[in-house]
């Protein structure tokens, strides 16, 4: 991968349980994205399938190596790269929160999300299989879906395994408070920005809008820079695709300065 | 910890995003149900005001029909307030009076029923009323029940606490109020004593005994913050209220779970087997 890259977040919104209106959805933007030169397009968490799908789960279920709409999605991304999220099936028939990285018609990377949500209004715990390892980046690439971010050694396994881009796939409900934007994006913003400094990479966010059943996606995706700036963000509520061009030599810069991941130590007793 | 005096604060909203967030919730919920628009009941007080201008500001006005349904005791000034906000929203109002159809029942089979169990009627009768207009229409019914009074009970099971979809459901009285006073609707809507108006000099603080800034405090430290009754007493405030709502609180709860259904088989409705509605 070029070290001058063009992301596209396709913050959009997603019909629940209707995965043959989704993929027309994620067609359309795959072709946005494309006349825009996107180099690396990336899709909210469950974007083929839509968020609370509760006991639709099963029915939403595909193994991506058979998936008709997989094909269909592989067939459209030509040489860019799109992080999509669905319900995949294992061989055992246990289910899973996962994203795909297609690139040059095949799959090149997939991970299962390791850390459920079961409290509050989340319930993925019931539904799905967590996923059991972090798989290493590729290309650069660490994939991290939604809750997973609010574990911190995740994203720094990551970034010490090699990633300089750290994508977080989301579908992250709003709530609100006082303020000019909704609470819930600040403490986003919180989470993104110090994951980004203190591991010393990009962070690009994308988060979902719309509704479902009465609790919304208020959007808000954006990229962090790797000291920690924000450098662009999505407008709240509206479908959006966030173009943003980024500097993958920007981390190393950053790094020769400030040398946190070459300074880690997993020797100290008790940490 | 949280302190009484800046509990307050933690009801505010920033209006202009509450508003867009949920003009936009009952816009996406007539598209994803296919209906040509809602059915608001006006009453002359400043719930219906509120949910009756979202919905035009989601929808346009011309997708949104004002039903008053005065009763006969019903005060003259619910149905000029009413009229007053849907002059100012330019929304289309059609009024039908429901004293014939309370009468009908009570006159005939139940002449000593008392003005609780009329009130009820009527709220039921309105909802009756809404329901129609909306299946007439192919609209939804745009509910009206702010969060106060739904963790209260305050309201008529089936009656006006049913709707399709409710966009004030999460909001406290304050809130509402707050939201109200930035959309400027009609001064004599939002400033007044809140009523179910339901017989004549009905006023909701003296049937409940305590006041809406004291209820929407609690409720908020009990039910968003997880405080206790006696954590709450110790902030400061009034023991007796705190009692009254905490008791109203626990016996109404059943108002909010709307079907009950025993659970015979391992893939009982809403239980065993929840399937999203979107």
């Amino acid at each position: 991968m070029s070290t001058q890259i063009t992301v596209g977040i396709a913050q959009i919104d997603s019909r629940l349980g209707d995965i043959e209106a989704n993929l027309e959805h994620h067609l359309d933007w795959i072709a946005q994205a494309r006349e825009a030169n996107v180099d690396l397009l990336v899709f909210p968490e469950l974007s083929l399938t839509g968020y609370r799908l509760l006991h639709l789960t099963g029915q939403m279920a595909t193994k991506p190596g058979d998936s008709e709409a997989v094909r269909r999605l592989l067939t459209a991304t030509g040489s860019m790269r799109v992080v999509v999220g669905l319900v995949e099936e294992d061989e055992n028939g246990v289910l899973y929160n996962t994203v795909l990285l297609l690139h040059s018609g095949a799959i090149a990377h997939s991970h299962r999300k390791l850390y459920l949500p079961t409290y509050g209004i989340f319930q993925e715990g019931r539904f799905f299989g967590a996923g059991k390892q972090l798989s290493p980046p590729v290309d650069g690439l660490g994939l991290l879906i939604c809750e997973d971010i609010w574990h911190p050694h995740l994203a720094r396994g990551l970034a010490l395994a090699g990633a300089k881009i750290l994508v977080v796939s989301s579908a992250g409900p709003g709530h609100l408070g006082s303020g000019e934007v909704p609470a819930s994006q600040e403490s986003w913003e919180a989470l993104t920005r110090s994951t980004a400094l203190v591991n010393t990479c990009w962070v690009v966010y994308c988060n979902r809008v719309g509704w479902e059943e009465g609790s919304f996606y208020p959007g808000g995706s954006h990229v962090v820079r790797p000291c920690g700036e924000i450098i662009a963000r999505a407008p709240f509520l509206d479908e959006h695709l966030l173009i943003t061009e980024i500097d993958i030599r920007e981390v190393d810069r950053l790094r020769w300065r400030l040398p946190l991941l070459r300074a880690e130590r997993t020797d100290i007793v008790g940490a | 910890m949280i302190r009484k005096e800046d509990v307050a604060a933690h009801l505010l909203l920033n209006p202009e995003l509450a508003t867009r967030v949920l003009a936009s919730f009952i816009a996406d919920a007539v598209k994803t149900a296919g209906a040509d628009g809602v059915v608001v009941g006006l009453s002359g007080g400043v719930d219906s005001a509120l949910a009756a201008a979202l919905a035009a500001r989601a929808l346009g006005p011309e997708h949104v029909l004002a039903l008053l349904l005065p009763y006969k005791t019903s005060s003259p000034e619910s149905s000029s307030d009413a009229d007053a906000v849907a002059k100012q929203l330019a929304v289309e109002t059609r009024t039908i009076d429901i004293s014939e159809m309370i009468e009908a029942y009570f006159d005939h089979n139940e002449q000593d029923a008392g003005k609780l169990r009329r009130g009820n009627k009527m709220a039921r009768e309105r909802m009756g009323i809404l329901f129609d207009q909306a299946k007439k229409r192919r609209a939804l019914v745009l509910g009206t029940s702010n969060k106060t009074e739904i963790l209260l009970g305050y309201s008529t099971i089936f009656g006006d606490n049913a709707s399709s979809i409710n966009p004030l459901g999460d909001l406290y009285k304050q809130q509402v109020w707050q939201l109200a006073r930035h959309l400027e609707l009609p001064r004599s809507v939002v400033d007044k004593k809140p009523s179910a108006d339901l017989w004549p000099g009905q006023t909701d603080e003296d049937e409940l005994g305590f006041a809406y800034p004291t209820a929407d405090e609690v409720l908020y430290l009990m039910f968003d913050r997880g405080l206790s009754a006696k954590e709450i007493v110790a902030r400061g405030y009034d023991a007796e209220a705190v009692g009254k709502i905490e008791e109203l609180e626990r016996r109404n709860r059943f108002k909010r779970r709307l079907m009950l259904i025993a659970r015979l088989s391992s893939s009982a409705i809403n239980l065993d087997r929840e399937i999203p509605r979107d």
